[in-house]
């Protein structure tokens, strides 16, 4: 089980320094195939069937479908500048690993668990979640707004498993569904953005102002 | 409810439709309310107590409102060539699932059903964000959505450790009525923590500063009809979100909390609005601004607690639905005359649109709230409310914050109301459809200021009894 938590934190820190669209993306991919790897593992843990459909569509929208459209709109966009940083690579790093601390100190501190397992899970949970706040901010191209979301969204995931044994298996499944649709309403807007402004940088949708 | 629209072609017909549909909607539901015996649930998944009513009533008021006028408004751009027949169509499509999905909000027990319905109006929405398809609209829409996205994330955070925080206790559900009465025995800190990220969460979709940066464009980009209704419902589903869980933290760790939390982002919101609302150049802008503005004044009425305090707020709620719509539409009509949004330019609107110039007038007097208007009335209680729990400096920010306004507004919009109208603008006037909107909105400012009708009174009070969680 852990080693799934660390491939999850170790790819955050991936994307925290990818140049790149494609590596983000890529590496969006290999951490939801960890987490898929993780949920995969509790499910035959607990024996739930739940735990198993879940696994499945975690595998078919995060590990397959979307990033397959992320990918088709790099591709059609022809995005090659890489991702306009506000915040070196390096630096980035180093706020990364300071998320992380924070979130560490903050789980054992605030909350009680009663295991370790549960301990890390929710460590990791936290710090994939600010981690993906801090790429939606500081990253300039839209696309990666969405990444960051989506990463949020994976962190969120392992925090609800971590602290409840997951939501309410309805709910779960309607939020998958929430997250699928608001990427492809992402990915539409990106479209509208590109023809009209004819870039996705968004350090210049600056417009309105005041 | 929710009429979805995808056969008939012509869009005047199609608005007429589409108004007639939320008539029967809001006149079938103030029945339902008269009649039935407060709380109903249905099928396990549906609850209906006196809050929800409330809010589900004051929707639908505002969504008739904005039907009513979207007839004549998507008819002059069609005819116009602003948007094309089926972007008309698309129009009233988008309409009634955006309103399905705020009319679920106050509908469903299940707490996690509440965070899949405003994020489904959020999506509903951001495409009548960017309506208009114009470099300026588009990004607004990408600013509200990708803001709203991260609230959201932080409320579901919030939802989870609510949820987590229940479950210790036993009590595995996200029904509202299960975790109020778990309420006494959950962890403090985890409760206290959870409703931080839901007040910061939710309250991004509300307007509360500072994560209010998205509404000032989304409110002013978004078609006229729609940005009625974000301003007036839908920053409300949002407080009826933050609303539930407040009832339940309140439970758990003492009604202190939340208070001293809701006083103190309504007050940042006061004095952000006020600040941008005297510099403000453009008429829905400073519009959306006052929304910030009414929306912290909500939260002081909450903050500040009480039956009276309650009361102003939700009245307030209501109120500032109505009379947001009525300066909205007046705004978009004359936006639509005089083909641009500066205040610096536009004069003498009295006179070259009488109708909704004197409209116009009488709504700016409400909205900043004077006597006989509604608003005076909510906001008066809310002051009393501060002063009588002794918190004389929030009081004193409040009545301060509210006069800048006052005068911020009185002074841009007479500037665009009085005066001469330019040479070259004939006086025109506007469809029957329009002037039924405004009197109909007119008629509730002034009824509730007059004098509060029974039913109404009713559910408020039955409101505040759920809130103090009697």
């Amino acid at each position: 089980m852990y080693i799934f938590l660390i491939g999850i934190i170790i790819m955050a820190y991936f994307m925290v320094i990818a140049k790149r669209m494609m590596s983000l993306i890529a590496s969006f991919r290999v951490q939801s195939v960890f987490l898929f790897l993780a949920t995969l593992f509790m499910a035959m843990k607990e024996k739930s069937p739940e735990l198993y459909i879940l696994a499945g569509l975690l595998l078919l929208l995060k590990v397959i479908l979307i990033p397959n459209f992320l990918s088709n709109i790099v591709k059609k966009l022809k995005m090659n500048e890489g991702i306009g940083m506000f915040l070196n690579p390096l630096f980035s790093l180093l706020i990364a690993v300071f998320l992380t601390y924070l979130s560490y100190m903050f789980t054992t501190r605030i909350i009680a668990f009663k295991a370790e397992a549960q301990v890390i899970s929710f460590a990791v949970s936290l710090s994939v979640t600010m981690i993906g706040l801090f790429i939606m901010i500081f990253r300039m191209k839209a696309l990666s707004q969405v990444v960051g979301f989506l990463v949020m969204e994976n962190g969120l995931f392992l925090a609800a498993s971590a602290l409840a044994g997951g939501m309410p298996f309805f709910v779960e499944i309607v939020i998958f569904m929430d997250v699928f649709v608001s990427v492809i309403i992402f990915g539409m807007f990106i479209y509208k953005i590109n023809k009209l402004f004819t870039h996705i940088d968004v350090s210049k949708l600056n417009t309105l102002r005041r | 409810m929710a009429i979805l629209p995808s056969i008939v072609k012509r869009p005047k017909t199609l608005g007429i439709l589409n108004a007639v549909g939320y008539f029967l909607v809001l006149s079938g539901f103030s029945w339902f309310i008269l009649k039935a015996d407060l709380p109903v649930s249905f099928f396990k998944f549906f609850y209906i107590d006196a809050l929800a009513a409330f809010f589900i009533f004051t929707i639908a008021v505002v969504t008739f409102a904005a039907a009513l006028f979207s007839i004549d408004y998507i008819e002059r751009d069609a005819a116009g060539l602003l948007i094309s027949r089926n972007k008309a169509r698309a129009y009233y499509t988008l309409f009634n699932l955006f309103s399905l999905s705020m009319f679920l909000v106050p509908m469903v027990t299940n707490l996690a059903m509440v965070w899949i319905a405003i994020e489904m109006t959020t999506l509903t929405s951001a495409f009548l964000v960017g309506f208009y398809n114009t470099k300026a609209s588009i990004e607004a829409a990408w600013k509200y959505i990708i803001i709203c996205s991260v609230g959201i994330i932080f409320a579901l955070f919030g939802t989870i450790i609510f949820y987590y925080a229940a479950s210790n206790v036993g009590v595995k559900s996200l029904n509202w009525l299960n975790m109020v009465s778990a309420g006494k025995g959950m962890d403090k800190n985890l409760i206290k923590i959870a409703f931080l990220f839901i007040l910061v969460g939710y309250g991004t979709k509300a307007g509360l500063a500072p994560m209010h940066t998205w509404l000032p464009d989304a409110h002013s980009q978004a078609i006229s009809p729609i940005s009625a209704l974000l301003s007036g419902v839908l920053l409300k589903t949002a407080v009826y979100a933050i609303l539930r869980f407040a009832i339940i933290t309140n439970k758990c760790v003492g009604i202190n909390f939340s208070s001293k939390l809701f006083i103190i982002f309504a007050l940042v919101s006061l004095g952000v609005s006020a600040g941008f609302i005297i510099i403000q150049k453009h008429m829905k802008r400073l519009l959306a601004y006052s929304s910030i503005e009414h929306v912290g004044v909500i939260f002081l009425g909450l903050g500040f607690g009480g039956a009276i305090g309650a009361y102003g707020a939700l009245f307030h709620i209501l109120n500032h639905a109505v009379t947001k719509s009525l300066m909205f539409f007046g705004a978009a009509n004359i936006i639509k005359k005089y083909k641009k949004d500066n205040m610096n330019i536009i004069r003498g609107v009295v006179s070259s649109m009488p109708f909704t110039g004197i409209m116009f007038t009488l709504g700016m007097f409400a909205l900043i709230g004077m006597p006989p208007f509604s608003i005076f009335f909510s906001e008066f209680l809310i002051l009393m409310a501060g002063f009588g729990r002794g918190l004389y400096l929030a009081s004193g920010l409040y009545l301060f914050f509210i006069v800048l306004i006052f005068g911020g507004i009185l002074y841009h919009f007479s500037k665009v109301l009085f005066g001469d109208k330019p040479d070259d603008m004939k006086a025109a006037k506007e469809g029957l459809s329009v002037k039924m909107v405004f009197v109909f909105l007119f008629i509730l400012m002034a009824v509730l200021g007059l004098a509060m009708p029974a039913f109404l009174n009713k559910i408020i009070i039955s409101s505040i009894a759920i809130i103090e969680g009697v």
